[in-house]
């Protein structure tokens, strides 16, 4: 217990120390979502047993899928600090996962598992008493899936067969969570839940910890012994694997033996696009992040087909598009302080390169799935034509745009450590920059969209013209961008750091970490629930309305009466313009409040 | 004639921490610069911002009379740097990397091939061709990474700690390819913090002392009678250090 206690220790100082600027503030608004979350839990734990359950086995996935898009999870400690003191496998997981209970997601979880003890107490004192250790197991159980699916993916990531399975199963499991109207409606098709439902989430893990105590409640001592026996197998179980794939993990990488194809380039750009497109096809990462994106797109787009329904599935080709560039939005970030390199050839259009390459890996498999679906359904051939130039462009603009005006500062990749997710150590941000990167690419399809949907085949032509003017305008701008800011960007690589703004540089730079927390908080809960109201509940309805479709789904518009669906929809759409609305006045209306003050105080003093 | 590097009052502040403080160096040409001092004394920060890696916060640097920051591109063709530590493109094998830095330099394709085959049987390196350079030793790093500065034939090599973690068969390819880069007319400034090295190699030095320059010039001048590292000390005052022992290491 003595090294467990020793790694605590640890932890915590290390969490002492980052709990500061920025990263506190992250972790804050994280916590802040999470509690909302918990909240959401425990009224599922008053209204109804089987919808806990049902909540436990999305936490449960939360925890095994989550690492995936956080940047590898919770690295705080890792494995290979404690390489050289020659622990026995088991004593340092054991050690590991005493200190992974420490931090603040295992503490929302285990106030979401008080869910247990809310159940136990309405069955009685006996069922209540249960539910303590109930608690902790399951907690324990969550935390160990999470360490095992991230050594799991570290080892599938040392091979590309290992990368590509990987890639598929995460993107398609992630999808169907995206997706999961449709599962409801079709469960709903089919007459309600099925019995079997409720009793399935019961025999997941994360349902055991629920049937002991009920078990318990109902005075059914055995089967309450056997769930609470079955957690203890299982965390020991889970224990093992992980210590197991621990030594694996710290064990040396397989040195590359395979034949090399000649670099044919005879340009500078096209030097960085064979670098670029080498990288590609060599970085089992990125490996593993195209084929996310794709088995994502494919899988979002043909969920549907479940109740029948084909309307989405030429839209496969532009959703692996938006994905594939949220997946590679750290574009400058990820290759490190290489960036001194070009730094050393200002003139060697490396912006240029990096998109064309983006293009080359990504359009042409976006391009055969938008065409060969679209041929499947007969169309709508106009807004597929339209959408893919349209977001091909955009996204090999945004994508080098947003690495450096918001660059994540990543780990030198031969400097990372054994958990080949893990490429940045502000994992917040990245997260955070991902889906910026996602909105704004989706926005980059917007004028073709409209104009499609207005003049018909003329948008085909806007789509093209704005991809091409997006590709054109975002690559200068980032080229300029780096060629400016150059320094900058390299010392925050080297540092992972952004630089401190030179005292007396006169214009006062304000930051998005200046707002308070609370107003921090809720700008970022409204750039995050805007999207409900405003598509799904306000443009999908109204699109299904439009094309006479008669599946309601969760669209609460469509179970008005006919005279209030209209109003209904319109009504979501504002609702949702002005949750974004409110989300971008807050940090303005604190801006203009914070600059009037400096220019007061300026004129104070004089 | 023009300096190979001429430094002028370069300061640089993290937070509140000095890092280099008013540095004035001019490197003539064809010398052969040692830069002293110990870990942390400001060498690599000095380098970085000498040759446009790093904004100063003052202060000014020239390449052969380009200026780093108002010149950029001329200033840059005519330097080779090998800094200490940073990525490089990791997914490449040495001769891809060559190759992507040739062309990105502007060198014709054929000029590329050739120097960049020379340069990989020089430095040994040929040998990896299928190792890419993610999978490199420590060594080898050094290696291919003054194989790049070396590719587009610069006039001035501007080396951190180009020795460290080198051993000594190749540290002697290494000295013997740029005491050749020297007596070819070429210049090069080097941070070390093994004198006898600089010693054995260089015939300027400045000792790098708390971001300032503690002295400058010609070796012989700066170490007078005594040997560079009885100056050093001196001149880092720290001639207490080794007198502490480890009580409990000795039975």
């Amino acid at each position: 217990m003595a090294v467990a206690l020793t790694m605590v220790a640890m932890k915590l100082a290390i969490l002492r120390h980052s709990m500061t600027g920025q990263k506190g503030g992250l972790i804050a608004t994280g916590g802040g979502l999470g509690l909302a979350l918990v909240a959401a839990t425990i009224v599922a734990a008053v209204v109804n047993a089987d919808l806990l359950a049902a909540a436990y086995a999305i936490w449960m996935l939360g925890w095994i899928f989550g690492p995936v898009f956080t940047g590898g999870g919770d690295e705080t400690l890792r494995p290979e600090y404690f390489t050289l003191i020659g622990l026995p496998p088991r004593r340092l997981a054991t050690g590991l996962l005493v200190s992974a209970f420490v931090g603040v997601a295992p503490a929302i979880s285990l106030l979401a598992l008080t869910g247990l003890v809310v159940v136990g107490v309405r069955q009685g004192p006996a069922a209540a008493l249960v539910a303590l250790p109930a608690m902790v197991l399951q907690l324990a159980i969550f935390v160990l899936l999470s360490r095992v699916a991230v050594a799991v993916m570290g080892i599938a990531l040392r091979s590309r067969v290992g990368a590509i399975s990987a890639g598929l199963i995460n993107g398609v499991i992630v999808a169907a969570l995206g997706q999961c109207w449709v599962f409801m409606v079709a469960l709903g098709e089919a007459g309600g839940l099925p019995a079997g439902a409720s009793t399935a989430v019961r025999y997941l893990p994360s349902g055991w910890g629920l049937t002991a105590v009920e078990a318990a409640g109902a005075g059914d001592w055995g089967r309450a012994g056997l769930a609470v026996g079955a957690m203890v197998v299982l965390v020991a179980l889970l224990l093992t694997v992980w210590a197991a794939l621990l030594t694996r993990r710290a064990g040396a990488v397989r040195p590359s033996t395979r034949g090399r194809r000649p670099m044919t380039a005879s340009t500078a750009s096209g030097a960085v696009l064979a670098k670029e497109l080498r990288t590609w096809s060599r970085d089992l990462v990125r490996t593993h992040q195209l084929t996310f994106a794709l088995a994502y797109g494919v899988f979002f787009a043909a969920a549907p087909l479940l109740i029948g329904w084909n309307g989405m599935l030429p839209y496969a080709g532009p959703i692996f598009i938006v994905m594939a560039a949220a997946m590679s939005a750290n574009v400058y970030g990820v290759d490190g302080t290489a960036l001194w390199l070009t730094m050393m050839c200002p003139d060697g259009a490396d912006v240029r390169g990096r998109q064309r390459a983006w293009l080359l890996t990504v359009g042409p498999l976006a391009v055969a799935l938008g065409l060969a679906f679209t041929a499947v359904t007969g169309g709508p051939w106009p807004l597929v034509l339209a959408l893919t130039p349209a977001l091909l462009g955009g996204g090999a603009g945004v994508v080098v745009l947003m690495s450096v005006y918001a660059l994540v500062p990543g780990t030198d990749p031969h400097r990372r450590g054994g958990n080949p997710l893990r490429f940045s150590e502000d994992e917040g941000a990245l997260t955070g920059q991902a889906y910026a990167v996602l909105a704004l690419v989706a926005l980059t399809g917007a004028p073709a969209g409209v104009a499609v949907a207005l003049f018909g085949w003329v948008g085909v032509a806007v789509g093209v013209a704005t991809g091409v003017l997006c590709f054109w305008s975002f690559g200068s701008l980032a080229q300029r961008r780096l060629h400016t800011h150059g320094p900058e960007l390299l010392h925050t690589m080297r540092t992972g750091k952004r630089p401190p703004a030179a005292p007396g540089s006169g214009r006062s730079r304000w930051k998005f970490d200046d707002l308070p927390r609370r107003e921090r908080i809720i700008s970022i809960v409204c750039w995050s629930t805007g999207a409900i109201p405003l598509f799904p509940q306000g443009i999908v309805a109204g699109v299904f309305k439009v094309n006479g479709i008669t599946e309601r789904s969760w669209f609460l518009a469509l179970y008005l009466p006919e005279g209030l669906q209209w109003p209904m929809i319109g009504f979501m759409v504002l609702l949702g313009l002005s949750i974004y609305g409110l989300g971008l006045w807050i940090p303005l209306r604190h801006r203009e409040a914070v600059t009037g003050d400096k220019v007061n105080g300026a004129k104070a003093t004089v | 004639m023009t300096s190979a590097l001429e430094i002028n009052g370069l300061s640089k502040s993290f937070g509140d921490k000095v890092a280099v403080d008013n540095v004035d160096l001019t490197v003539p040409q064809g010398s052969f610069y040692g830069l002293v001092g110990q870990n942390g004394a400001g060498k690599t920060t000095t380098l970085a911002m000498a040759v446009g890696l790093l904004r100063p916060d003052g202060g000014s640097s020239r390449i052969f009379g380009s200026d780093v920051w108002a010149d950029p591109t001329h200033a840059k063709s005519l330097v080779g740097v090998l800094p200490d530590g940073l990525a490089m493109p990791e997914r490449l094998t040495g001769r891809e990397v060559l190759t992507y830095l040739g062309l990105l330099r502007g060198l014709p394709r054929e000029v590329v091939a050739e120097r960049a085959h020379e340069l990989l049987s020089v430095l040994e390196l040929d040998e990896a061709e299928k190792t890419l350079v993610i999978e490199y030793s420590t060594g080898m790093r050094k290696k291919i990474g003054l194989a790049i500065a070396l590719l587009h034939a610069p006039r001035l090599l501007v080396l951190d700690e180009p020795f460290e973690a080198v051993d000594p068969v190749s540290a002697a390819t290494i000295k013997t390819i740029l005491r050749g880069f020297v007596a070819g007319g070429g210049s090069i400034v080097l941070s070390s913090h093994v004198m006898a090295l600089v010693e054995q190699l260089c015939d300027h030095v400045a000792v790098i002392d708390k971001g300032r320059v503690a002295a400058a010039g010609p070796l012989d001048e700066v170490r007078g009678a005594h040997s560079l590292e009885d100056t050093f000390v001196e001149l880092v005052g720290a001639s207490d250090v080794g007198t502490k022992e480890l009580s409990w290491l000795s039975r």
